[in-house]
């Protein structure tokens, strides 16, 4: 048998698998996404691109869009910061802190509904410990000062919160990777040139580190922007909706207003966005043709 | 000014690194420290205003309250069982596969690893919303069999992706040696590089189990009663029966207790994977 076809086989059961469970699922969902379904008359009825009109004109899947957005950018930002600053102190006190980096990295093995309910149990106004510490440290008057998950105005930054708390460790994880590898002779000839820690920071770990980066950013800004349990769990969108991100839009659509046909457009809308922004990032942050990741 | 530093000055500012980096961790630690802490209150004491972080009264009341619940039960094998399916098949598809990737270097092998990274772009609920009708299709909805397929569409491209890896690091020689020696292709790949790979094949195993006892979407569209998962039990322990925190908590640190094993006993391994994985993509 030839090398190729050999090949071929070998690759062929996970390849029909995930056509099968994958592709054909979302060419289903491109299908429905012409038609207006309803499950329990049974029927189905073309429509063209009507779902897809009925989509982008409703203020509910703008509002989600950008909170997802937004969300991503507070999940991913926060994270990318707390990671830098713990990889830094980490790499600074050495082989010595190794003990304290598997503590560290427990909460990426918790389940992310765990997670969710845990934080709103930290977090809910009057017997959460949350505000307990805040009014005990007089930060706060009273507990019920802070509405983490009943005020709108701030809600989508507390959803984000375990999010954050779940993940930190693993973008420090990455740059402490990618920090073992910055050679240590450079960093003390800068070092010895009287360059301050924020200029050893700016010209050298962070340009070097620049793919290490860049893939840990995609990789979790493709999870964020993918969210569900966690806000789901904690606040199912509310209040007034001012945690819904486009995958509990979508999943409401679907199950609760049980319009299977605007739910597949939304969620095409969605899939494609995703993928085109994806590509965008990987093409022009990650430059894989010039710095091998 | 760029004195240099005094020894001294040196050590109080390593002093200051460590009790902030001790800090840090404290403070990570707090979340799930304070969950283990209040399944140990009594379920009033759980939700006494103002809370208290130690346990005024240790109790294994919540313990108790929570396994004796309908459905728990259930849906704790219903987790294994998915779990330990998905685990199976992800790792029977995936090894082959990224072996024929790396060891012969086609454009289809090329094509077919990009094919698989742009699966992990996919929101779960663009590929739920169809997986829904489909598994009602091939009556698999509400059972574990399901449920561990709609699993495998997770964890077999990360699958694919750590085999890669780990297959690259493997040298060609070894199996040529092989070959020469009178083994077929089929003989080189499990008596020589498979063994070699078992690490690999031992962190591969865990990601795929953790992505399926931790998923909840597709728990939550493909189960109604009888293929039920622990997630899901747990979700509705707020709703159903009120707001019980107290049980909550305590099935909470029962179902994390098997992962945070599994994560201490191979601490160094998963830190590998995790990093291969995230710069491999």
């Amino acid at each position: 048998m030839p090398e190729g076809r050999f090949a071929l086989l070998l690759m062929l059961p996970a390849a029909l698998f995930l056509g099968v469970f994958v592709a054909w699922p979302l060419v289903r969902l491109v299908a429905d996404s012409f038609y207006e379904i309803a499950p329990l008359a049974g029927t189905r009825e073309f429509v063209g691109l009507g779902n897809y009109a009925d989509a982008l004109g409703s203020p509910e899947f703008g509002d989600a869009a950008w909170r997802t957005a937004l969300y991503t950018v507070i999940v991913v930002s926060m994270e990318f910061l707390l990671g830098l600053a713990t990889a830094l102190l980490f790499n600074s006190l050495g082989q010595r802190s190794r003990w304290l980096r598997t503590l560290f990295l427990y909460p990426l093995m918790i389940a992310p509904v765990v997670a969710g309910l845990l934080w709103r149990f930290l977090l809910i106004d009057n017997f959460g410990i949350v505000n307990e510490l805040l009014t005990r440290a007089r930060i706060i008057d009273d507990p019920a000062d802070i509405g983490w998950l009943s005020d709108p105005d701030i809600v989508l930054f507390s959803v984000a919160l375990p999010d954050i708390w779940l993940t930190t460790s693993f973008m420090t994880l990455v740059i402490f990777a990618g920090l073992q590898n910055v050679p240590a002779d450079v960093l003390e000839a800068a070092r010895l040139d009287g360059a301050t820690f924020r200029q050893q920071l700016t010209r050298i770990i962070l340009p070097l580190l620049r793919p290490v980066i860049a893939v840990a950013l995609i990789v979790r800004g493709i999870d964020a922007v993918r969210a569900f349990d966690i806000i789901a769990i904690q606040t199912n969108g509310g209040p007034q909706r001012a945690s819904e991100t486009l995958s509990l839009l979508i999943y409401r659509t679907m199950v609760r207003s049980g319009e299977p046909g605007l739910a597949s457009a939304m969620a095409t809308l969605y899939l494609l966005a995703m993928l085109a922004v994806a590509f965008v990032a990987v093409a022009t942050i990650w430059r894989p043709g010039k710095e091998p990741a | 000014m760029t004195a240099m530093p005094t020894d001294r000055a040196r050590r109080t500012r390593r002093g200051l690194l460590w009790a902030l980096l001790i800090s840090v961790i404290v403070l990570y630690a707090f979340p799930f420290g304070y969950l283990v802490l209040t399944s140990f209150k009594t379920p009033g004491e759980a939700i006494a205003v103002p809370p208290s972080i130690l346990p005024g009264t240790w109790s294994v009341e919540n313990y108790e309250q929570a396994l004796n619940t309908r459905g728990v039960r259930p849906a704790f094998l219903n987790s294994v069982s998915a779990a330990v399916l998905s685990t199976g098949l992800s790792l029977l598809l995936a090894v082959p596969a990224a072996y024929g990737v790396t060891r012969f270097g086609t454009v289809s092998g090329r094509v077919f690893v990009m094919a698989a990274l742009v699966t992990r772009m996919v929101p779960p609920v663009a590929l739920g919303v169809p997986l829904v009708d489909m598994m009602g299709d091939l009556a698999l909805t509400d059972t574990p069999t399901g449920l561990a397929l709609a699993h495998t569409t997770i964890s077999l491209p990360l699958s694919i992706w750590l085999m890669v890896s780990f297959f690259e690091a493997v040298p060609r020689e070894l199996e040529e040696a092989a070959l020469v020696d009178g083994c077929g292709r089929v003989g080189a790949l499990i008596r020589v590089v498979l063994p070699v790979v078992s690490g690999g094949m031992a962190v591969t195993a865990i990601f795929a189990f953790l992505a399926s006892w931790n998923e909840y979407l597709f728990s939550l569209l493909l189960t109604a009663v009888n293929a039920q998962t622990t997630p899901i039990v747990i979700a509705n322990f707020q709703t159903q029966y009120g707001l019980q925190w107290g049980p909550m908590t305590a099935l909470a640190t029962l179902y994390s207790i098997p992962v945070v094993l599994l994560t201490l006993a191979l601490q160094r391994r998963i830190v590998a994977g995790l990093t291969l994985g995230a710069v491999k993509g």
